[in-house]
Formats: structure tokens, sequence, C-alpha cells
């Protein structure tokens, strides 16, 4: 807290109601100040931690961060970001960067992040993703590290192509599999699930009109979800606004969530029938190339992190992936916060993070 | 003695009252999104404006070729050439690296990989 916003708090012990009408009147003052500050300034650094691009192709990056302990574990860790999210969110800010906390914690960390599909991408297919960018990240983190072993580490859809990989590639090299907020019974994707009703939604017209699904038709979902909250979170902003360490936090989740990606046109054709749909990755019916993804395939250990208040994969939508794996190694952790807090922010810093670094610890050597 | 009673804080009570609207809207909302007739206009909006931009497109790249102006459809299409240049360029100065024995892509660069997790540490000092 900056010395501004120490001073606007400090009640004055001698009137506890004067203090308050003080401390009142300085926030508003600060309110004012901050307020032309927030306007004026540029957008707060993010992903600053220092890495290597060490493939590109099209939507992909493959980024290796440099390691900052001296002595780390053997089995490196690849990060599959959500397809819809820039990977940033595994690394926002000196502090509250889970990136930064594995590599302090002695991991050697690969992120697979998405930059925005182009318009010759729009064919891309669940197949692209889970039989070709995966496998590809995944036998060049090999080369890169020297190690056979590989951990995958999905969010959300990273964590549901994570599954299919996993399922598709039960005789290795993943060494683990941790997924965060991984939706795999879309059954409970409830108002996404009415929102693409088959008797109202005509994806492939969709699809043939854009080629690829506009950012904005993603976001405009996602804030649907919630139409209030974005709403009541610019109150609280201006409410805070005189606290720099609030503001700080509020513009970098805001950009973030704001930062959505389009997405490839025949990939979210194939997301919308055959998650949404069908629910074919719960029931087994998927099959990817001829080759049907068993999620009892997987013998690796699983941890799954869900959230408790998560409005865009309900508890009950992840909860089938424990169940359905198929090992005895596997762990189910269930965290106060919602779909992002759960993976970034202050109570990631407190739950997920030393959770995580417990698990896969053990299984790293 | 009863406790003294604290003085009414009018922020607490402002934050109180976004929060309830926050919750009430959105529980709101959500009770009405839920539902066939919603996703049903939801979807024929899309379609219609969907249909209308494309047809939009058409209508103003048909306008910009009478100009002699590139549309934007053309734009995306050279920025994408010059992405596949960059992306070349970026795979030949890997390669260039590799073979000139840069220290960024050698298999097993960095730290060495033992690091044992602080559970074997404490038994290994136990032991």
């Amino acid at each position: 807290m900056t010395a501004a916003s120490a001073t606007a708090t400090k009640p004055a012990a001698a009137d506890p109601m004067g203090g308050r009408i003080q401390a009142a009147i300085e926030r508003a003052i600060q309110r004012n100040i901050k307020g032309l500050e927030y306007i004026a300034s540029s957008a707060p650094v993010m992903g600053a931690t220092p890495k290597d691009l060490i493939h590109s192709r099209g939507t992909l990056n493959l980024y290796h961060y440099r390691p900052l302990a001296e002595e780390i574990y053997r089995v490196p860790l690849l990060l599959v970001m959500a397809t819809t999210n820039k990977g940033y969110i595994f690394d926002l800010a000196p502090g509250q960067s889970l990136v930064e906390y594995l590599l302090q914690r002695g991991y050697d960390v690969y992120v697979m992040d998405w930059n925005a599909p182009r318009a010759d991408e729009k064919h891309l297919s669940l197949e692209t993703y889970v039989l070709d960018f995966i496998p590809d990240c995944v036998s060049r983190v090999q080369a890169e590290s020297g190690e056979e072993d590989v951990t995958l580490v999905g969010y959300c859809m990273g964590g549901v192509l994570s599954v299919m990989y996993a399922a598709l590639n039960a005789d290795g090299p993943i060494k683990n599999l941790a997924c965060f907020t991984t939706p795999i019974d879309y059954e409970h994707m409830t108002m996404f699930k009415r929102w693409s009703d088959r008797n109202y939604f005509e994806v492939d017209r969709l699809v043939d009109t854009l080629g690829n699904i506009p950012g904005e038709l993603i976001f405009t979902s996602f804030e649907m979800l919630r139409p209030a909250t974005r709403i009541a979170g610019q109150v609280q902003l201006w409410e805070n606004i005189w606290n720099d360490d609030y503001v700080k936090s509020y513009r970098m989740f805001d950009r973030w969530s704001t930062d959505t990606l389009p997405l490839a046109g025949e990939y979210f054709r194939q997301t919308t029938k055959e998650l949404m749909w069908e629910n074919s990755l719960f029931t087994g019916k998927l099959t990817l190339n001829g080759k049907r993804v068993e999620m009892g395939n997987i013998k690796v250990p699983v941890f799954h992190a869900v959230a408790q208040h998560d409005h865009i994969v309900p508890y009950d939508a992840a909860k089938p992936l424990i169940a359905s794996v198929g090992t005895d190694d596997k762990k189910e952790i269930v965290l106060k916060g919602g779909h992002v807090s759960v993976v970034a922010g202050p109570n990631a810093v407190k739950r997920l993070w030393p959770a995580l670094d417990q698990w896969l610890g053990e299984r790293s050597v | 003695m009863a406790e003294q009673q604290s003085p009414p804080d009018p922020a607490a009570a402002f934050r109180e009252l976004v929060s309830q609207w926050e919750k009430g809207i959105n529980e709101f909302a959500g009770r009405a999104m839920n539902s066939d007739e919603f996703s049903r206009a939801m979807n024929k909006a899309t379609t219609t404006s969907t249909t209308m931009q494309q047809q939009l497109g058409e209508l103003i790249g048909r306008y910009l070729t009478t100009l002699n102006l590139p549309s934007r459809a053309e734009m995306i299409n050279i920025g994408e050439r010059l992405q596949t240049i960059e992306t070349s360029l970026h795979r030949i100065s890997t390669q260039l690296e590799k073979i000139s024995g840069g220290a960024v892509n050698s298999p097993g660069a960095g730290p060495p990989r033992t690091k044992r997790p602080p559970s074997a540490e404490q038994k290994g000092v136990a032991s």
C-alpha cells in the first residue's frame, strides 16, 4: 500500500466518527487524483518473467522460461493454456505469477500459448490440437530438456486437450497430468448448453459464414453468464481507486479477461457438436482420427483443482475427471474462488500454488 | 453493560448494496437466459447479425475495389504472409543458433536436474 493509501485509511483514534469522515474525504480526493492517473496511465506490464520462444507455428507459441533455481526437478512441466485466452494469466506480475513461483520452487517450465488463429487457420480442429500441437510441443520439450518424461498441466480447455492427449498416449511420455477447472461432463455446463441448443444454434451456418469465431462473441458469452458483475466491478474499482494495489490487480485481470481470443472455426464446430451436444468425452464416444478417447486409459498420476464458485465450469461439470481416469494415484482439491481466481491472484498464491507444488514435487524426480 | 454501538458506515452500506444488486441481477438474468425462448431469440439475433455483417463486408469490398483500395481481407492476407515470413525467419535463426552451439537450445542445458522434494530431503536428514 502506498503512503497516500495508508494515510487515507488511518483513523483518528480520539474521535472515530471524525476519523471516518476525514478518511472518507481523503479517499474522495485520492479517487479524483488516482482516477485521472488511471485514465492517463498505460496498461500494466504482464508476462514479464524471462522466457525464450522456442517454437512458433501460426496460432501456437511454445515458450521456455529461464530457470530461477540453482537445482531443478528432473521432469519438466508443460503448461497448456486454454484456447480462449492468452497464457499470461500464468505470469501476471512478480509475486503474482504461477510460472515465477514454479521456477523459484525448482521446476523447468514450458508454456503452450496461443495467438489469435489466422483466417487460413479456420480448418484447425480438435485433432490438430490434440494429435499435432501437443505431441509436437512435448517432443520439443523432450529435446530441449534432454528428458524423456514430461508433466502436462492444463487449464480449462487446455485441460480438456491435455486429458484427450493423455488418454490417447497411455504408453507415455506423460509422467503426470495436472488440470485446473477442466470440464468433462458438458451436461452440467448448463448455460452454455442452453445457449448452444442444437434446435436453435446454427453452428454450421455461423462457422461457414465467419470462418473463425470472433473473440468478441466468446467474450460476450462469458460476460452473459454474470451480466452485472462487470458493472459491479467498475463500481468497486471507483470505490477502491485510491488503493494502488487494488487498481493494479483490477487492471491485470480486466485486461486478461477482455483479451479473449477468436477460436478456429472447425475447432469451435467440433467442440459444440462433440462436447456440448453429444457430451462424447464424458460418455467415452469421442474419437479423434479414428482413435477412441477413453479417460480410463490414463494411468499416470492425476491432479485436478476445481473452484467452489466457478460460474464458467461448474463443479459438477469438472467432477467426473477424477472418477473417470484409470489410476489410483489421483487427487482432487476443491478450492475457494472462481474460475480465474483459483489459478491467479491472492487466493491462488495461498491455496492452489502450494498444493500443486507439494503434489508435483514428489512426482517430478 | 451494553456494548457501545459503532457508528453506521455509509461506505460499508454502499458496498453491501452493490453486492446485493449484483447478486440479484445475476440471478434474475440467469433465470431469464436459461430458457428456450431466450436461446431461440439469441441465436436468431446472432445469425441475423452475422449474415448482415457478411453482406455488408461484401458490399464494402466491392466499393473499395471500385476505389482501387485494398479491402480488410486483403490487408489481413498481407499480414498473414508477413507473419509466415517472420515465422520462417525465426525458424532459420533458431537453426543457426543450434548450428553455432547456442546455449539456449542445447539439450539439458541449465541447472542440474537433481532437486528432490522437501519430504525426501527431510527423510534423508532423519536417516
